[in-house]
Protein backbone atom coordinates (compact mmCIF):
# COMPACT_ATOMS: atom_id res chain seq x y z
CA UNK A 1 0.00 0.00 0.00
CA UNK A 2 1.68 3.15 -0.88
CA UNK A 3 0.51 4.49 2.48
CA UNK A 4 3.06 2.28 4.06
CA UNK A 5 5.63 2.78 1.40
CA UNK A 6 5.35 6.47 2.53
CA UNK A 7 5.67 6.07 6.34
CA UNK A 8 8.34 3.66 5.35
CA UNK A 9 10.45 6.19 3.76
CA UNK A 10 10.34 8.42 6.88
CA UNK A 11 11.12 5.86 9.73
CA UNK A 12 14.78 5.55 10.59
CA UNK A 13 17.08 3.53 8.72
CA UNK A 14 17.15 0.62 10.70
CA UNK A 15 17.69 -2.03 8.06
CA UNK A 16 21.49 -0.83 7.45
CA UNK A 17 21.73 -1.92 10.68
CA UNK A 18 20.51 -4.93 10.28
CA UNK A 19 23.48 -5.42 7.13
CA UNK A 20 25.64 -4.73 9.88
CA UNK A 21 24.90 -6.80 12.40
CA UNK A 22 24.31 -9.88 9.70
CA UNK A 23 28.15 -8.59 8.66
CA UNK A 24 29.28 -9.55 11.51
CA UNK A 25 27.50 -12.98 11.79
CA UNK A 26 29.07 -13.38 8.71
CA UNK A 27 32.78 -12.23 9.66
CA UNK A 28 32.31 -14.36 13.09
CA UNK A 29 31.54 -17.40 10.94
CA UNK A 30 34.46 -16.87 8.65
CA UNK A 31 36.86 -16.24 11.51
CA UNK A 32 36.11 -20.04 13.09
CA UNK A 33 36.09 -21.61 9.67
CA UNK A 34 39.53 -20.06 9.28
CA UNK A 35 40.00 -21.43 13.14
CA UNK A 36 39.19 -25.00 11.19
CA UNK A 37 41.43 -24.51 8.56
CA UNK A 38 44.12 -22.90 9.33
CA UNK A 39 45.28 -23.91 12.82
CA UNK A 40 48.12 -26.68 13.23
CA UNK A 41 47.00 -30.04 13.66
CA UNK A 42 48.71 -29.77 17.27
CA UNK A 43 50.00 -26.85 18.79
CA UNK A 44 54.05 -27.12 18.37
CA UNK A 45 53.10 -29.39 15.51
CA UNK A 46 56.53 -29.89 13.04
CA UNK A 47 54.93 -30.55 10.20
CA UNK A 48 53.45 -26.81 11.05
CA UNK A 49 56.07 -24.63 8.96
CA UNK A 50 57.41 -20.93 10.56
CA UNK A 51 55.58 -18.84 7.60
CA UNK A 52 52.17 -21.11 8.62
CA UNK A 53 52.36 -20.05 11.49
CA UNK A 54 52.98 -16.04 10.90
CA UNK A 55 50.73 -16.55 8.29
CA UNK A 56 47.81 -18.16 10.85
CA UNK A 57 48.87 -15.15 13.66
CA UNK A 58 48.45 -12.42 11.24
CA UNK A 59 45.27 -13.75 9.64
CA UNK A 60 43.66 -14.41 13.14
CA UNK A 61 44.68 -11.00 13.91
CA UNK A 62 43.20 -9.79 10.86
CA UNK A 63 39.66 -11.34 11.46
CA UNK A 64 39.57 -9.91 14.78
CA UNK A 65 40.46 -6.20 13.88
CA UNK A 66 37.73 -6.76 11.26
CA UNK A 67 35.20 -8.18 13.56
CA UNK A 68 35.95 -4.92 15.65
CA UNK A 69 35.95 -2.84 12.90
CA UNK A 70 32.79 -3.48 11.72
CA UNK A 71 31.01 -3.66 15.52
CA UNK A 72 32.63 0.12 15.80
CA UNK A 73 30.39 0.79 12.73
CA UNK A 74 27.54 -0.65 13.84
CA UNK A 75 27.58 1.11 17.22
CA UNK A 76 28.12 4.14 15.22
CA UNK A 77 25.72 3.62 12.58
CA UNK A 78 22.89 2.99 15.50
CA UNK A 79 23.54 6.17 17.26
CA UNK A 80 23.46 8.39 14.08
CA UNK A 81 20.02 6.08 12.94
CA UNK A 82 19.03 7.16 17.11
CA UNK A 83 20.28 10.78 16.38
CA UNK A 84 17.91 11.05 13.59
CA UNK A 85 15.13 9.73 14.27
CA UNK A 86 15.12 11.98 17.49
CA UNK A 87 15.65 14.85 14.95
CA UNK A 88 12.74 13.89 12.94
CA UNK A 89 10.92 13.89 15.99
CA UNK A 90 11.73 17.45 16.57
CA UNK A 91 10.99 18.54 13.39
CA UNK A 92 7.77 17.59 13.88
CA UNK A 93 7.68 18.52 17.30
CA UNK A 94 8.96 21.89 16.43
CA UNK A 95 6.38 22.27 13.46
CA UNK A 96 3.25 21.34 16.01
CA UNK A 97 4.75 24.11 18.41
CA UNK A 98 4.74 26.54 15.58
CA UNK A 99 2.30 25.44 13.30
CA UNK A 100 -1.14 25.71 16.44
CA UNK A 101 -0.76 28.88 17.79
CA UNK A 102 -0.63 30.15 14.18
CA UNK A 103 -3.56 28.40 13.37
CA UNK A 104 -5.03 29.32 16.57
CA UNK A 105 -3.63 32.72 15.92
CA UNK A 106 -5.53 33.16 12.33
CA UNK A 107 -8.52 31.36 13.55
CA UNK A 108 -9.02 33.93 15.85
CA UNK A 109 -8.28 37.25 13.79
CA UNK A 110 -10.85 35.07 10.93
CA UNK A 111 -13.16 34.81 13.69
CA UNK A 112 -12.63 39.14 14.27
CA UNK A 113 -13.01 39.75 10.49
CA UNK A 114 -15.79 37.71 9.43
CA UNK A 115 -18.26 37.41 12.42
CA UNK A 116 -20.02 40.80 14.42
CA UNK A 117 -19.10 39.92 17.79
CA UNK A 118 -20.36 41.04 21.10
CA UNK A 119 -17.63 43.13 23.31
CA UNK A 120 -16.96 40.31 25.92
CA UNK A 121 -16.63 37.93 23.00
CA UNK A 122 -14.04 40.00 21.69
CA UNK A 123 -12.66 40.42 24.84
CA UNK A 124 -12.37 36.74 25.46
CA UNK A 125 -10.52 36.14 21.92
CA UNK A 126 -7.95 38.58 22.80
CA UNK A 127 -7.14 36.72 26.21
CA UNK A 128 -7.08 33.55 23.60
CA UNK A 129 -4.49 35.37 20.72
CA UNK A 130 -2.52 36.90 23.57
CA UNK A 131 -1.86 32.93 24.96
CA UNK A 132 -0.82 31.78 21.56
CA UNK A 133 1.40 34.42 21.48
CA UNK A 134 2.69 33.33 24.32
CA UNK A 135 3.54 30.39 23.72
CA UNK A 136 5.15 30.73 20.28
CA UNK A 137 7.42 33.07 21.81
CA UNK A 138 7.96 30.45 24.55
CA UNK A 139 9.17 27.93 21.82
CA UNK A 140 11.09 30.48 19.40
CA UNK A 141 13.30 31.27 23.28
CA UNK A 142 13.49 27.49 23.31
CA UNK A 143 14.84 27.03 20.03
CA UNK A 144 17.23 30.23 20.13
CA UNK A 145 18.46 29.08 24.20
CA UNK A 146 19.36 25.73 22.67
CA UNK A 147 21.86 27.24 20.21
CA UNK A 148 22.70 30.06 22.43
CA UNK A 149 23.76 28.21 25.76
CA UNK A 150 26.32 25.43 24.96
CA UNK A 151 28.38 23.50 27.63
CA UNK A 152 30.90 25.93 27.56
CA UNK A 153 31.99 27.77 30.76
CA UNK A 154 29.78 30.85 31.73
CA UNK A 155 31.93 33.82 29.90
CA UNK A 156 31.12 36.34 32.82
CA UNK A 157 29.90 34.65 36.05
CA UNK A 158 28.96 37.20 38.29
CA UNK A 159 27.21 37.29 42.04
CA UNK A 160 23.70 36.76 41.92
CA UNK A 161 20.80 35.87 44.16
CA UNK A 162 19.66 32.17 43.63
CA UNK A 163 16.47 32.39 46.15
CA UNK A 164 15.26 36.03 44.56
CA UNK A 165 15.65 34.31 41.25
CA UNK A 166 13.56 31.30 42.15
CA UNK A 167 10.95 33.40 43.38
CA UNK A 168 10.70 35.41 40.16
CA UNK A 169 10.52 32.21 38.73
CA UNK A 170 7.72 31.27 40.80
CA UNK A 171 5.96 34.50 40.02
CA UNK A 172 6.64 34.51 36.22
CA UNK A 173 4.91 30.65 35.81
CA UNK A 174 2.47 31.64 38.00
CA UNK A 175 1.26 34.87 36.16
CA UNK A 176 2.05 32.57 32.98
CA UNK A 177 -0.15 30.24 33.35
CA UNK A 178 -3.03 31.63 35.64
CA UNK A 179 -2.38 29.99 38.58
CA UNK A 180 -3.44 30.32 42.41
CA UNK A 181 -0.40 31.42 44.33
CA UNK A 182 -0.57 28.16 46.17
CA UNK A 183 0.06 26.01 43.41
CA UNK A 184 3.81 26.60 43.06
CA UNK A 185 5.56 26.79 46.87
CA UNK A 186 8.25 28.18 47.59
CA UNK A 187 10.45 26.84 50.36
CA UNK A 188 14.49 28.71 51.31
CA UNK A 189 15.89 31.41 52.69
CA UNK A 190 15.78 35.05 51.73
CA UNK A 191 18.93 35.26 50.06
CA UNK A 192 21.40 32.77 48.79
CA UNK A 193 24.41 34.00 46.61
CA UNK A 194 25.94 32.01 44.23
CA UNK A 195 27.93 33.40 40.62
CA UNK A 196 27.06 32.91 37.63
CA UNK A 197 25.05 33.88 34.45
CA UNK A 198 21.62 35.10 35.91
CA UNK A 199 19.40 35.11 32.82
CA UNK A 200 20.87 31.58 32.00
CA UNK A 201 19.86 30.93 35.88
CA UNK A 202 16.19 32.30 34.92
CA UNK A 203 15.98 30.34 32.08
CA UNK A 204 16.75 26.68 33.51
CA UNK A 205 14.54 27.38 36.45
CA UNK A 206 11.67 28.67 34.19
CA UNK A 207 12.16 25.41 32.26
CA UNK A 208 12.28 23.13 35.00
CA UNK A 209 8.80 24.87 36.50
CA UNK A 210 7.60 25.06 32.84
CA UNK A 211 8.00 21.49 32.57
CA UNK A 212 6.73 20.71 36.52
CA UNK A 213 3.46 22.59 35.63
CA UNK A 214 3.32 20.61 32.15
CA UNK A 215 3.33 17.69 33.41
CA UNK A 216 1.80 17.74 36.46
CA UNK A 217 -2.38 16.68 36.12
CA UNK A 218 -5.12 17.30 38.21
CA UNK A 219 -2.64 17.63 41.10
CA UNK A 220 -1.12 20.70 40.21
CA UNK A 221 1.13 21.24 43.57
CA UNK A 222 4.80 22.14 42.34
CA UNK A 223 7.55 22.54 45.21
CA UNK A 224 10.58 24.41 44.47
CA UNK A 225 13.60 24.45 46.96
CA UNK A 226 16.80 26.48 47.63
CA UNK A 227 19.68 25.64 49.70
CA UNK A 228 23.07 25.85 50.28
CA UNK A 229 25.17 23.49 52.19
CA UNK A 230 28.86 23.42 53.67
CA UNK A 231 30.59 22.35 50.84
CA UNK A 232 30.65 25.48 49.21
CA UNK A 233 27.31 24.40 46.99
CA UNK A 234 24.20 26.05 46.29
CA UNK A 235 20.85 23.35 45.41
CA UNK A 236 17.75 24.37 43.44
CA UNK A 237 15.05 21.38 43.60
CA UNK A 238 11.80 21.22 41.89
CA UNK A 239 9.22 18.96 42.72
CA UNK A 240 6.21 18.04 41.39
CA UNK A 241 3.32 15.56 41.98
CA UNK A 242 2.33 15.15 38.01
CA UNK A 243 2.69 12.05 35.84
CA UNK A 244 6.50 11.41 36.34
CA UNK A 245 8.42 8.81 34.42
CA UNK A 246 9.16 5.20 34.39
CA UNK A 247 12.99 4.41 35.16
CA UNK A 248 13.77 3.21 31.87
CA UNK A 249 13.12 7.22 30.51
CA UNK A 250 15.72 8.98 33.14
CA UNK A 251 19.15 8.67 31.47
CA UNK A 252 17.86 9.73 28.46
CA UNK A 253 15.76 13.33 29.12
CA UNK A 254 18.07 15.84 29.23
CA UNK A 255 19.33 14.64 25.43
CA UNK A 256 18.86 17.17 22.87
CA UNK A 257 14.94 16.81 20.93
CA UNK A 258 14.40 13.47 23.35
CA UNK A 259 10.63 13.32 24.49
CA UNK A 260 8.75 10.30 25.68
CA UNK A 261 6.39 8.76 23.08
CA UNK A 262 5.63 8.93 19.66
CA UNK A 263 5.48 12.77 18.47
CA UNK A 264 2.11 12.19 16.05
CA UNK A 265 -0.01 10.84 19.62
CA UNK A 266 1.55 13.84 21.82
CA UNK A 267 -0.44 15.18 24.24
CA UNK A 268 1.77 17.86 26.03
CA UNK A 269 2.80 20.37 23.84
CA UNK A 270 7.04 20.73 23.52
CA UNK A 271 10.06 20.31 21.57
CA UNK A 272 12.42 18.09 23.36
CA UNK A 273 14.80 20.99 24.24
CA UNK A 274 13.61 22.25 27.61
CA UNK A 275 15.98 19.49 29.62
CA UNK A 276 18.42 19.91 27.02
CA UNK A 277 18.52 23.43 27.67
CA UNK A 278 18.59 23.25 31.47
CA UNK A 279 21.49 20.51 31.71
CA UNK A 280 23.90 22.87 28.68
CA UNK A 281 22.92 25.62 31.54
CA UNK A 282 24.15 23.67 34.49
CA UNK A 283 27.19 22.42 33.07
CA UNK A 284 28.38 25.86 32.20
CA UNK A 285 28.02 26.50 35.20
CA UNK A 286 30.38 23.37 36.39
CA UNK A 287 27.24 22.00 38.14
CA UNK A 288 25.16 19.12 37.95
CA UNK A 289 21.61 18.13 37.44
CA UNK A 290 19.64 15.46 38.63
CA UNK A 291 16.28 13.48 37.85
CA UNK A 292 14.39 11.65 39.78
CA UNK A 293 11.39 9.77 39.61
CA UNK A 294 9.84 7.22 41.53
CA UNK A 295 7.54 5.80 38.23
CA UNK A 296 4.68 6.61 36.41
CA UNK A 297 2.40 9.26 37.92
CA UNK A 298 4.36 9.40 41.01
CA UNK A 299 5.80 12.58 40.24
CA UNK A 300 9.50 14.22 39.09
CA UNK A 301 12.31 16.19 40.98
CA UNK A 302 14.76 17.75 39.45
CA UNK A 303 17.66 18.94 41.82
CA UNK A 304 20.09 21.34 40.24
CA UNK A 305 23.38 22.12 42.14
CA UNK A 306 26.00 24.70 41.44
CA UNK A 307 29.28 25.19 43.00
CA UNK A 308 30.56 29.02 43.65
CA UNK A 309 28.16 29.04 46.59
CA UNK A 310 29.27 33.54 47.99
CA UNK A 311 29.00 34.37 51.45
CA UNK A 312 26.44 36.48 52.70
CA UNK A 313 28.35 39.95 52.34
CA UNK A 314 30.95 39.36 49.62
CA UNK A 315 33.68 41.75 49.03
CA UNK A 316 32.60 44.01 46.10
CA UNK A 317 29.34 42.57 45.71
CA UNK A 318 27.52 46.04 45.69
CA UNK A 319 29.66 47.01 42.37
CA UNK A 320 29.67 43.46 40.34
CA UNK A 321 25.96 43.21 40.52
CA UNK A 322 24.96 46.57 39.32
CA UNK A 323 27.70 45.76 37.13
CA UNK B 1 -29.19 20.58 11.43
CA UNK B 2 -26.16 18.73 9.89
CA UNK B 3 -23.63 17.46 12.74
CA UNK B 4 -20.53 17.24 13.34
CA UNK B 5 -17.75 15.63 15.46
CA UNK B 6 -14.60 17.96 15.95
CA UNK B 7 -11.62 15.87 17.09
CA UNK B 8 -8.99 18.10 18.40
CA UNK B 9 -6.84 18.52 21.20
CA UNK B 10 -5.58 22.14 21.24
CA UNK B 11 -8.16 23.98 22.95
CA UNK B 12 -8.09 27.21 21.43
CA UNK B 13 -8.55 25.71 17.92
CA UNK B 14 -11.64 23.47 19.41
CA UNK B 15 -13.27 26.21 20.93
CA UNK B 16 -12.88 28.87 17.64
CA UNK B 17 -13.80 26.25 15.35
CA UNK B 18 -16.93 25.25 17.55
CA UNK B 19 -17.59 29.32 17.87
CA UNK B 20 -17.67 29.64 14.39
CA UNK B 21 -19.78 26.48 13.15
CA UNK B 22 -22.88 26.98 16.09
CA UNK B 23 -22.96 30.46 15.00
CA UNK B 24 -23.47 29.00 11.07
CA UNK B 25 -26.13 26.59 12.45
CA UNK B 26 -24.35 22.63 12.81
CA UNK B 27 -24.36 21.07 16.27
CA UNK B 28 -20.77 20.38 17.19
CA UNK B 29 -19.66 18.15 19.10
CA UNK B 30 -16.15 17.57 20.74
CA UNK B 31 -13.99 15.10 21.72
CA UNK B 32 -9.88 15.78 22.29
CA UNK B 33 -8.17 12.35 22.05
CA UNK B 34 -7.43 9.99 19.84
CA UNK B 35 -8.94 7.19 21.98
CA UNK B 36 -12.26 8.52 23.08
CA UNK B 37 -12.58 9.26 19.22
CA UNK B 38 -12.51 5.59 18.41
CA UNK B 39 -14.53 4.99 21.00
CA UNK B 40 -17.35 7.47 19.20
CA UNK B 41 -16.53 6.21 15.76
CA UNK B 42 -15.36 2.67 15.55
CA UNK B 43 -16.36 1.14 19.30
CA UNK B 44 -15.74 -2.44 19.47
CA UNK B 45 -17.82 -4.82 17.71
CA UNK B 46 -19.13 -6.41 20.65
CA UNK B 47 -20.76 -3.21 21.99
CA UNK B 48 -23.44 -1.15 20.60
CA UNK B 49 -22.06 -0.05 17.24
CA UNK B 50 -21.20 3.68 16.56
CA UNK B 51 -24.71 4.45 14.88
CA UNK B 52 -25.82 4.13 18.50
CA UNK B 53 -24.92 7.54 19.54
CA UNK B 54 -26.13 10.48 17.43
CA UNK B 55 -25.92 10.45 13.74
CA UNK B 56 -22.86 12.23 12.69
CA UNK B 57 -22.91 13.92 9.46
CA UNK B 58 -18.72 14.68 9.14
CA UNK B 59 -16.08 14.55 11.35
CA UNK B 60 -13.32 17.36 11.58
CA UNK B 61 -10.06 15.29 12.42
CA UNK B 62 -7.03 16.60 13.66
CA UNK B 63 -3.91 13.92 12.91
CA UNK B 64 -1.50 14.66 16.18
CA UNK B 65 -3.58 13.62 19.05
CA UNK B 66 -3.13 11.83 22.09
CA UNK B 67 -3.44 8.34 22.64
CA UNK B 68 -4.01 7.57 18.96
CA UNK B 69 -3.87 9.54 15.86
CA UNK B 70 -5.79 10.60 12.75
CA UNK B 71 -4.66 8.44 10.32
CA UNK B 72 -4.99 5.71 12.42
CA UNK B 73 -8.66 6.47 13.79
CA UNK B 74 -9.97 7.11 9.94
CA UNK B 75 -8.23 4.03 9.33
CA UNK B 76 -10.34 2.03 11.98
CA UNK B 77 -13.50 4.44 11.02
CA UNK B 78 -13.66 2.55 7.59
CA UNK B 79 -12.93 -0.99 9.20
CA UNK B 80 -15.63 -0.72 11.28
CA UNK B 81 -17.92 0.07 8.49
CA UNK B 82 -18.10 3.86 8.81
CA UNK B 83 -18.12 6.05 6.49
CA UNK B 84 -18.89 9.24 7.74
CA UNK B 85 -17.19 11.78 5.86
CA UNK B 86 -13.51 12.98 7.43
CA UNK B 87 -12.18 16.48 6.72
CA UNK B 88 -8.51 15.70 8.54
CA UNK B 89 -6.54 19.23 9.38
CA UNK B 90 -3.07 18.99 10.57
CA UNK B 91 0.30 21.43 11.27
CA UNK B 92 1.57 18.73 8.32
CA UNK B 93 0.94 19.99 4.68
CA UNK B 94 3.84 18.60 2.95
CA UNK B 95 2.04 16.53 -0.30
CA UNK B 96 2.87 13.22 1.16
CA UNK B 97 0.86 14.35 4.30
CA UNK B 98 -2.24 15.32 2.14
CA UNK B 99 -1.64 11.61 0.33
CA UNK B 100 -1.58 9.92 3.22
CA UNK B 101 -4.25 11.50 4.56
CA UNK B 102 -6.26 10.84 1.69
CA UNK B 103 -4.76 7.08 1.31
CA UNK B 104 -5.85 6.03 5.20
CA UNK B 105 -9.49 7.20 3.85
CA UNK B 106 -10.18 10.35 4.32
CA UNK B 107 -12.12 12.69 2.66
CA UNK B 108 -10.47 15.83 1.96
CA UNK B 109 -7.49 17.66 4.15
CA UNK B 110 -6.58 20.90 4.95
CA UNK B 111 -3.42 22.05 6.48
CA UNK B 112 -3.01 24.07 9.67
CA UNK B 113 -3.02 27.03 9.24
CA UNK B 114 -6.12 27.33 6.69
CA UNK B 115 -8.49 30.14 6.23
CA UNK B 116 -12.03 30.19 8.01
CA UNK B 117 -14.23 31.09 5.11
CA UNK B 118 -11.72 27.85 3.25
CA UNK B 119 -12.46 25.27 6.46
CA UNK B 120 -16.59 26.61 6.68
CA UNK B 121 -16.73 26.09 2.27
CA UNK B 122 -14.86 22.79 2.72
CA UNK B 123 -17.59 21.10 5.06
CA UNK B 124 -19.86 22.46 3.36
CA UNK B 125 -18.72 21.11 0.22
CA UNK B 126 -18.07 17.89 1.93
CA UNK B 127 -21.72 17.89 3.02
CA UNK B 128 -22.92 18.71 -0.37
CA UNK B 129 -20.87 16.21 -2.15
CA UNK B 130 -21.93 12.93 0.15
CA UNK B 131 -25.19 14.26 -1.13
CA UNK B 132 -24.21 14.83 -4.83
CA UNK B 133 -22.98 11.21 -4.72
CA UNK B 134 -26.14 9.60 -2.81
CA UNK B 135 -28.47 11.31 -5.23
CA UNK B 136 -29.36 9.13 -8.70
CA UNK B 137 -27.88 10.58 -11.12
CA UNK B 138 -30.60 10.36 -13.44
CA UNK B 139 -33.05 6.92 -13.79
CA UNK B 140 -32.67 4.30 -11.28
CA UNK B 141 -31.06 4.74 -8.10
CA UNK B 142 -29.65 1.23 -8.08
CA UNK B 143 -26.53 1.62 -11.39
CA UNK B 144 -25.84 -1.41 -12.71
CA UNK B 145 -21.71 -2.09 -13.12
CA UNK B 146 -21.05 -5.56 -14.26
CA UNK B 147 -22.32 -7.85 -11.66
CA UNK B 148 -22.82 -5.44 -9.11
CA UNK B 149 -25.78 -2.83 -8.59
CA UNK B 150 -23.92 0.37 -7.22
CA UNK B 151 -26.59 1.75 -4.25
CA UNK B 152 -25.31 5.19 -4.43
CA UNK B 153 -28.24 6.57 -1.88
CA UNK B 154 -26.98 4.36 0.66
CA UNK B 155 -22.78 4.55 -0.39
CA UNK B 156 -23.10 0.86 -1.04
CA UNK B 157 -22.36 -1.74 -3.92
CA UNK B 158 -24.44 -4.78 -4.04
CA UNK B 159 -23.09 -8.26 -5.41
CA UNK B 160 -25.66 -10.90 -5.12
CA UNK B 161 -26.26 -10.98 -1.36
CA UNK B 162 -23.01 -9.01 -0.49
CA UNK B 163 -23.09 -5.67 0.44
CA UNK B 164 -20.00 -3.84 -0.10
CA UNK B 165 -19.93 -0.23 1.78
CA UNK B 166 -18.14 2.74 -0.31
CA UNK B 167 -16.34 5.66 0.98
CA UNK B 168 -17.65 9.09 -0.23
CA UNK B 169 -14.40 8.94 -2.88
CA UNK B 170 -15.08 5.87 -4.00
CA UNK B 171 -18.99 6.88 -4.73
CA UNK B 172 -17.64 9.33 -6.10
CA UNK B 173 -15.36 8.19 -8.45
CA UNK B 174 -17.62 5.54 -9.21
CA UNK B 175 -20.50 8.07 -10.37
CA UNK B 176 -18.30 10.28 -11.99
CA UNK B 177 -17.16 7.08 -14.27
CA UNK B 178 -20.98 6.17 -14.85
CA UNK B 179 -22.00 9.63 -15.51
CA UNK B 180 -19.39 9.77 -18.65
CA UNK B 181 -19.84 5.88 -19.30
CA UNK B 182 -17.61 5.02 -22.72
CA UNK B 183 -16.02 7.93 -22.22
CA UNK B 184 -12.03 8.52 -20.73
CA UNK B 185 -11.66 10.41 -17.75
CA UNK B 186 -8.32 11.64 -17.51
CA UNK B 187 -6.66 10.81 -13.79
CA UNK B 188 -6.00 14.93 -13.44
CA UNK B 189 -10.05 15.78 -13.41
CA UNK B 190 -10.55 12.66 -11.37
CA UNK B 191 -7.97 14.45 -8.44
CA UNK B 192 -9.44 17.53 -9.36
CA UNK B 193 -13.22 16.58 -9.29
CA UNK B 194 -12.91 14.02 -6.52
CA UNK B 195 -9.85 14.13 -4.76
CA UNK B 196 -10.20 17.90 -4.65
CA UNK B 197 -6.12 18.06 -5.35
CA UNK B 198 -3.82 20.10 -7.53
CA UNK B 199 -4.38 17.26 -10.92
CA UNK B 200 -0.97 17.49 -11.31
CA UNK B 201 0.12 15.71 -7.23
CA UNK B 202 1.94 12.10 -7.91
CA UNK B 203 0.06 9.95 -6.41
CA UNK B 204 -1.39 6.29 -6.62
CA UNK B 205 -4.35 6.67 -4.61
CA UNK B 206 -6.79 7.07 -8.20
CA UNK B 207 -5.00 3.76 -9.08
CA UNK B 208 -5.60 2.22 -5.93
CA UNK B 209 -9.16 2.99 -5.49
CA UNK B 210 -9.56 1.94 -8.74
CA UNK B 211 -7.81 -1.40 -7.83
CA UNK B 212 -10.64 -2.17 -4.95
CA UNK B 213 -13.63 -1.15 -7.43
CA UNK B 214 -12.10 -3.78 -9.96
CA UNK B 215 -12.23 -6.71 -6.92
CA UNK B 216 -15.45 -5.85 -6.79
CA UNK B 217 -17.08 -5.44 -10.02
CA UNK B 218 -14.95 -7.71 -12.13
CA UNK B 219 -14.83 -11.32 -13.19
CA UNK B 220 -11.33 -11.32 -13.37
CA UNK B 221 -9.29 -8.18 -11.35
CA UNK B 222 -5.94 -8.41 -13.46
CA UNK B 223 -7.61 -8.30 -16.57
CA UNK B 224 -10.32 -5.89 -16.52
CA UNK B 225 -13.00 -5.59 -18.79
CA UNK B 226 -15.51 -3.02 -17.21
CA UNK B 227 -12.70 -0.65 -15.46
CA UNK B 228 -10.31 0.10 -17.85
CA UNK B 229 -7.23 1.76 -18.05
CA UNK B 230 -6.41 3.82 -20.46
CA UNK B 231 -2.44 4.23 -20.15
CA UNK B 232 -1.27 7.81 -19.75
CA UNK B 233 -4.46 9.24 -19.63
CA UNK B 234 -6.79 7.94 -17.38
CA UNK B 235 -9.62 5.40 -16.91
CA UNK B 236 -12.84 4.45 -18.65
CA UNK B 237 -16.68 2.72 -18.11
CA UNK B 238 -16.86 0.11 -20.74
CA UNK B 239 -20.35 0.89 -21.81
CA UNK B 240 -21.12 -2.90 -21.42
CA UNK B 241 -19.25 -6.21 -21.12
CA UNK B 242 -17.89 -6.97 -24.20
CA UNK B 243 -19.94 -10.22 -26.01
CA UNK B 244 -16.59 -12.63 -25.09
CA UNK B 245 -16.86 -11.55 -21.36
Amino acid sequence: MPASQLSRSRRPKWHYVAVGVGLIAVAVALTVAWQILAAPASVGSRAFGPARVVAYFFGSLLFLLLIAGLVLIVILLLREVRLNERQSNFVSAVTHELKTPVASLKLYLDTLEYRELAPDRRAEFYRTMRQDIERLNTTINNVLSAAMYTDRPVAAPRPLDLARLARRAVDLTLNRFQLPREAIRYEGPDTLRVSGDPQALETAVLNLLDNAVKYSRDRLLVEIEVWGDADGQAHLRVRDHGIGMSRTHLPFIFTRFYRIGAEVRRSRAGTGLGLFIVRSIVKGHRGTITADSPGPDRGSTFTISLPGLLGPEAEGDGAAAHA
Amino acid sequence: MPRLLLVEDEEHLAAGIRFNFELDGYEVETIGDGLRAVERLAPAPEGPGWEAGPRIDLVILDVMLPGLDGFQIVERMRQAGNYTPVLMLTAKGLPEDVVQGLEAGADDYLPKPFDLPVLLARVRGLIRRRDWARAPSEGPALVRVGDAEVDFPNFALRKGDEIVPLTLLEAMLLKLLVERRGQVVTKAEILEKVWNLNPHTETRAVDNFVMRLRRHVEKDSRKPLLLQTVRGVGYRLADEPPPSA
